[in-house]
């Protein structure tokens, strides 16, 4: 039962509620990164990872402390009710979120230089890709235990790639075709998407028994 | 080494600054959420056991999981049926449906409180046609017997939305497991 | 620049959404019905407004290094503050915009005005600023909604528009109309910008 409820979240993220083409959330590198394979890959990678790490420790910071539960922090250490705090959990997560993505950064730069100057400024804009701090409020509304929550984080970040990946392909194609002038850049990326997107669509139809 | 902790201490100040902003708002919208919470259910609980209405619906916890009983007078004298929630992954949302059953375990009727389903498709799960009072779909569930329900792919009684099999499918699901728990466990209490 | 002309700037020749591309998300996600629209848009015109009065304040006592957390915080202040309020006083918008509230705090536009602009002007300016960019999301959209809803639910603002024959069209609603009216709307503005320029000189 624990196993497929993760394959369920695992189809789901990917293909069923794609985070990009269904969910909307990661849009802004989609479009702004997409443009040639290798530097889509290593974005992919990067954000997988960060959406990954964020997951469990937004989750675990939401449970451990913010909410009132038995396991909270407060309860165990003091025995006493835990008070409400719930409503510090924007501003936890996006701070957390920011503060990971530095350190990301940091890592990159040591073990890739190569890496780090391809992606420039789009990995400190990975902080402000609404698929991070997304998954992490997904992971809460859909009271996801820590494992589920690991998995979640993880497989939305390989359905982000995907979607980035194969538009990546797409837009390498597009350069050569003889695209209308107004259309070029982004609106014939955004009609490409929409094809994208009615293809995943296919995928509603996917259940598990 | 004292830049560091200038700026560590800057970002605590304004941090501590926003929290207590925060939880000033919080002070004063948290008892109106939970008020609003509180409405939404049992406005939901008195449509899903009517017979309760002049009488009084009160909140158990059986088994870890709560439910609802509802009494035709104050005073808990005439049961007249449960309430239970009954949790659904949908297509694309967690669906929140209320059911309400006789003490012969038909349903009186479901309520669907929370769905965020395809627009059109599963959506129509809540749809009310004009001139109508309550949404269509959920009418089907009137009178069946709980633990049995099912959809007609599944050789039940009840129609499934066109194009949202999955939707109906879960919602239907939940419903006749819930039950199942629901009954198991009152069995057990005697 | 001109007072005006710091204002329009956002609707028109600055327009987050169609000319600068950012915050995209929202866009696509709450342009379903125009009633969300307006709701989001407001959202983010209070967001944006608060912040960038509060971000021009401190502006000379914010240590460079590190304005961007605290930018964050601020914004994200804002974000939670709409989202409690929203929760207890407009239930019915507060479910329908759901995730994408929390969201705003990482709407590209709040961040990048901040960082761009209130950071370096004075408040009045700033708030000039704020509501033209906030104004011109907004109107982008509502523009987007109105195509999205009256193509694919036969409605504006909840009001039908066609008569019961109308057959609506569901993708529109759909993830892939949201990605097909944008990109339409922007070549199309791109194409009026081409059209402006040829026929000015």
């Amino acid at each position: 039962m624990e196993l497929k409820m993760l394959l369920i979240i695992s189809v789901s993220a990917i293909f069923v509620s794609n985070f990009v083409l269904h969910r909307f959330l990661g849009l802004c590198p989609y479009i702004g990164v997409s443009k040639n394979l290798d530097s889509a890959l290593g974005m992919g990678m990067a954000v997988i990872f960060v959406m990954s790490i964020a997951s469990v420790v937004t989750w675990s910071i939401f449970h451990y402390f913010l909410e009132p539960s038995p396991i909270n922090i407060i309860a165990r250490c003091f025995h006493k009710n835990p008070p409400d705090l719930t409503f510090l959990r924007t501003i936890a997560f996006i701070l957390v979120i920011a503060s990971l993505v530095q350190f990301v950064e940091m890592v990159i730069q040591k073990l890739s230089p190569g890496l780090y100057r391809s992606l420039g400024i789009y990995l400190p804009l990975i902080t402000t890709n609404c698929a991070v701090l997304g998954v992490s409020i997904l992971n809460i509304d859909e009271n996801y235990n820590f494992l589920q929550s690991l998995v979640n984080g993880f497989m939305s970040g390989i359905g982000f790639t995907l979607a980035l990946i194969l538009m990546a392909g797409l837009r390498e194609k597009l350069e050569l075709a003889n695209v209308p002038k107004s259309m070029r850049g982004t609106p014939i990326a955004f009609i490409t998407a929409a094809c994208m997107a009615l293809a995943f669509l296919g995928f509603s139809g996917l259940t598990i028994n | 080494m004292k830049e560091i902790i200038k700026y560590a201490l800057i970002l605590m100040a304004v941090t501590l600054t926003a929290s207590g902003a925060l939880a000033l708002v919080n002070h004063f919208t948290a008892p109106k959420i939970e008020a609003q919470k509180q409405k939404e259910l049992s406005l939901g609980l008195a449509y899903v056991l009517p017979e309760a209405e002049s009488g009084i619906i009160i909140e158990e916890k059986l088994n870890e999981t709560v439910i609802y009983k509802g009494y035709a007078n104050k005073d808990t004298t005439q049961l007249t049926g449960y309430a239970f929630s009954a949790y659904a992954q949908g297509y694309s949302s967690r669906i929140w449906t209320l059911v309400g059953v006789d003490t012969a375990g038909l349903i009186n009727r479901i309520n669907i409180l929370d769905q965020k389903e395809t627009p059109g498709l599963g959506a129509r799960c809540t749809e009310i046609k004009s001139g109508d009072k309550n949404p269509w779909w959920q009418r089907q569930f009137q009178e069946k017997n709980a633990q049995t329900i099912a959809v007609k792919n599944d050789g039940g009684t009840i129609e499934s939305i066109t194009g949202a099999t999955i939707t109906s499918r879960s919602i239907t699901n939940a419903v006749s497991e819930q039950s199942r728990i629901l009954f198991n466990n009152l069995n057990h209490q005697e | 620049m001109s007072r005006f002309k710091e204002f329009t700037k956002g609707i028109f020749s600055e327009n987050p959404v169609f000319r600068l591309m950012l915050g995209l998300c929202p866009v696509l996600a709450t342009s379903t019905s125009v009633k969300n629209a307006i709701g989001m848009g407001l959202a983010v015109l209070f967001v944006l407004f608060c912040s960038n009065v509060i971000v021009s304040l401190i502006r000379n006592w914010v240590p460079a290094k590190i304005r961007i957390p605290i930018y964050i915080s601020i914004i994200a202040t804002f974000v939670t503050i709409v989202d409690l309020v929203m929760a207890g006083y407009f239930p019915e918008l507060h479910h329908s915009l759901g995730l994408f509230i929390p969201l705003i705090v990482v709407n590209c536009i709040i961040l990048g005005r901040a960082e761009a602009f209130a950071g370096k002007h004075t408040v009045f300016l700033s708030i000039i600023d704020a509501f033209g960019m906030g104004i011109g999301f907004t109107a982008a959209l509502i523009t987007i909604a109105t195509f999205r809803e009256i193509l694919g639910n036969g409605t504006w603002l909840g009001m039908t528009i066609f008569g019961t024959g109308f057959e609506p069209v569901l993708l529109m609603i759909l993830s892939p109309g949201a990605f097909l009216t944008i990109g339409l709307l922007i070549g199309f503005l791109n194409w009026f910008e081409h059209y402006r320029t040829v026929h000015h000189s």
